[in-house]
């Protein structure tokens, strides 16, 4: 149940990850797939040589399309061929089938193991007309070394509380064929089974698993070499293994993970992969540090935090930097609760929110300051989606009814940075960063959320005029988007600001109607009025987008 | 280096690593003593997975203030000792040892703490809790050890001197299951 429990918490704090990066990242616009696979073929036709092939990739930020590398239908089915038949003899073992003697039985398995391999190792090496079909059964031969442990485990009834034991004796010994034979599926069999192994020996002896980390370090990535899947699943195994130590209070795993991960960086510099891993580990490591000593604020976390956002901006990595300010405001609010635990101080969801609300629009402010537009973007999608989120959560009444009482050093604390939002935004309007029209538009939004924080935070048993003020920011930020994408000619702003109108729309009609007895009418007519006002709001929409396009 | 070497050398790994996992239980085996654990009734929802039974023993919840009233020092995931006597029909355990204070005429049988509970009773997993059966014949047993059920299911299990222990045969009601 801890496993099941972990891994589905892993899950969801994955995506809660994953999400938002991805929206920073943005998906790879299916025209330039196209030119990426077009600059290829014209070349091929000689209609662009290969010098101009790259240029146009340059000018697109694209890379090539790597063709060797694609699997050829040969290997694809030979390759299912060899799981399929690894994956019967498992079964076959599995069905614990009595008619033979357990001795022979085991003979028979072994023997048709070795054979296979050395089948394989004859098809790779010696007769070099079928490699494919060497490798694949060299691979074969991993997956009936496993068949062979699980049977003999089988036959002396060896529990289940001693997997690990079975998966370590799997994963081992086929290292060899991984490392001799550049077996690139064996690579990937071996990585999967070290990362379950992980799970199962923390489990089961309930100690963390420092072994894992230091053979994925000395061994696994090693030998993935320039084998990005292989090199990924690695990463990703440490970063499980990494993310699943608050659960279990592991303290210094994710700790000697992270920094792994970082010194695999600072060797291997082109390999970005490390970075993001490191900085996500040492959130993980943050995390649990926190879940073990709730008062103690990690100032420690500090250090490694510079050090990663000073590699970010020296690699420009978007992505690293949007993991970065995600760990900022993470062990932010990790401190404020810590000193709300210290002085004994309520941890108040309103000052929180507020707090959070102030956090987005510095995030703005800095990433309107950059200098480089490709930089700042993740402050302002960050600090955007953060000031219209905190506004959406206080314009529930509810919300604002239940939190009225906040403590001074949470109110002092709110005050304090929004009146670092004011001074920022006062030294944006001094150097006349306001006059453009799309400006004026951010500068909207940006006033309307610090007054209605301001008011809120003023006057906490306003209640009605609190709900209705933060109402009217959600309005104002549907409006800002809506006009800001047409004047920047975005179509995804644009519908952007159609969504939060949409969904502002639908929120305050379940709030008001939801208390209605006849629940029947609750759904009629907010069916009716859905589909009529999305209908109008589509045919607007594309109205819209057409001029935009045209 | 020559691959036909490496795989040869990889044969002999394999091998040698089969054989010793082999071996090991062998000798637990052949050199081991035979003691009877007499089993209790586990939820039926939980012990049968696949085509495996899952075993609680008498002597998988040790009651500390019979088996070591003068130590309390149990973590969960920790090995322990435990000395088994034979009493009228079952083997129980009587005590719990160091790993330094064993007789070389006692019956120990090594376990790892799987839960330490609060009110004295450790909860222990011996390496003898599960049973492999044929696909499908499980359910035989499974009906025996129903929680209600009048049948007694008994383990044969053989401990050698360091305290390991292997399934040697399942009885219920005194007769032995054989498929």
């Amino acid at each position: 149940m801890h496993i099941v429990g972990g891994l589905l918490s892993l899950l969801v704090l994955g995506l809660t990850i994953y999400l938002p990066i991805r929206i920073i990242l943005g998906r790879k616009n299916p025209i330039l797939k196209w030119l990426q696979k077009e600059i290829l073929s014209w070349e091929r036709k000689n209609i662009i040589n290969t010098e101009q092939g790259n240029s146009i990739l340059q000018e697109y930020n694209l890379k090539r399309i790597d063709v060797g590398k694609k699997m050829d239908t040969v290997k694809i089915i030979t390759l299912i061929g060899s799981i399929f038949l690894g994956l019967g003899v498992i079964f076959f073992v599995a069905s614990n089938w009595q008619e033979i003697p357990k001795h022979i039985r085991t003979g028979i398995l072994l023997g048709t193991t070795f054979i296979t391999l050395y089948l394989g190792y004859f098809f790779s090496c010696e007769n070099s007309r079928y490699p494919v079909l060497g490798k694949s059964l060299l691979f074969l031969s991993s997956l009936f070394w496993g068949g062979s442990i699980a049977l003999i485990c089988q036959i002396y009834h060896i529990p289940s509380s001693d997997n690990w034991l079975v998966v370590l004796l799997w994963a081992f010994p086929i290292l060899p064929i991984v490392y001799f034979f550049d077996n690139k599926y064996t690579l990937v069999l071996t990585s999967a089974l070290f990362v379950v192994w992980n799970f199962l020996y923390s489990s089961s002896n309930d100690v963390a698993n420092y072994y894992y980390p230091v053979i994925v370090f000395i061994l696994m990535l090693p030998m993935a070499k320039k084998f990005k899947v292989g090199q990924q699943m690695n990463i990703i195994g440490l970063l499980l293994a990494g993310f699943y130590c608050p659960f279990f209070k592991y303290e210094w795993l994710p700790l000697f993970i992270s920094i792994g991960l970082l010194s695999c960086y600072l060797i291997k510099k082109e390999e970005k992969e490390y970075l993001y891993a490191a900085s996500l580990s040492f959130v993980a490591w943050h995390i649990t540090y926190f879940s073990i000593r709730e008062i103690s604020p990690n100032f420690y976390f500090l250090l490694p935090l510079a050090t990663l956002f000073y590699l970010t901006y020296k690699e420009k990595s978007k992505l690293n930097l949007a993991i970065n300010i995600m760990s900022l405001i993470l062990w932010f609010h990790y401190t404020l609760y810590t000193y709300s635990k210290i002085f004994d101080n309520r941890y108040s969801f309103i000052t929180t929110v507020i707090i959070q609300s102030a956090i987005g629009i510095i995030l703005y402010i800095i990433g309107i300051s950059h200098r480089n537009k490709e930089m700042g973007s993740p402050y302002k999608i960050f600090g955007y989606t953060t000031a219209f989120g905190c506004t959406y959560l206080l314009s529930f009444k509810k919300m604002l009814l239940n939190n009225t009482v906040y403590s001074k050093l949470f109110f002092w604390m709110s005050l304090l940075l929004m009146f670092i939002a004011v001074v920022l935004l006062i030294g944006k309007f001094l150097k006349n960063y306001f006059n453009t029209k799309s400006a004026k538009w951010e500068l909207l939004a940006l006033l309307s959320v610090i007054i209605s924080n301001l008011f809120i935070l003023m006057n906490p048993y306003l209640i009605l005029f609190d709900t209705v003020v933060a109402n009217a920011v959600l309005v104002v930020f549907a409006v800002v988007n809506i006009f800001y994408g047409v004047e920047e000619e975005n179509p995804a702003i644009f519908n952007s600001g159609i969504a939060i109108f949409v969904l502002f729309v639908i929120t305050r009609y379940i709030d008001i109607f939801w208390e209605l007895k006849e629940k029947s009418w609750f759904f009629i007519i907010g069916g009716l009025f859905m589909i009529i006002g999305g209908m109008y709001l589509e045919k607007q929409r594309r109205k819209v987008l057409e001029k935009m396009n045209k | 280096m020559n691959k036909k070497i490496i795989t040869f050398s990889i044969m002999i790994l394999w091998l040698i690593i089969s054989l010793g996992l082999i071996a090991s239980k062998q000798y637990t085996i052949s050199t081991g003593k035979k003691v009877l654990l007499e089993t209790v009734p586990v939820d039926p929802r939980d012990f049968l997975r696949g085509d495996y039974v899952i075993l609680s023993y008498k002597i998988s919840d040790l009651d500390l203030s019979i088996v070591s009233p003068n130590k309390s020092d149990f973590k969960r995931g920790k090995s322990i000792y435990v000395k088994l006597e034979p009493r009228e029909k079952y083997w129980e355990a009587v005590s719990v040892k160091e790993k330094n204070n064993i007789k070389t005429d006692e019956v120990i049988v090594k376990g790892k703490i799987k839960y330490n509970y609060q009110q004295g009773h450790l909860m222990v997993s011996y390496g003898i809790e599960n049973y492999f059966v044929p696909e499908g014949k499980g359910k035989e047993i499974e009906q025996s050890m129903r929680r209600g059920s009048s049948n007694t299911v008994s383990v044969e299990a053989i401990v050698d001197k360091f305290g390991n222990a292997v399934v040697n045969k399942l009885y219920i009601n005194d007769s032995e299951v054989k498929f």
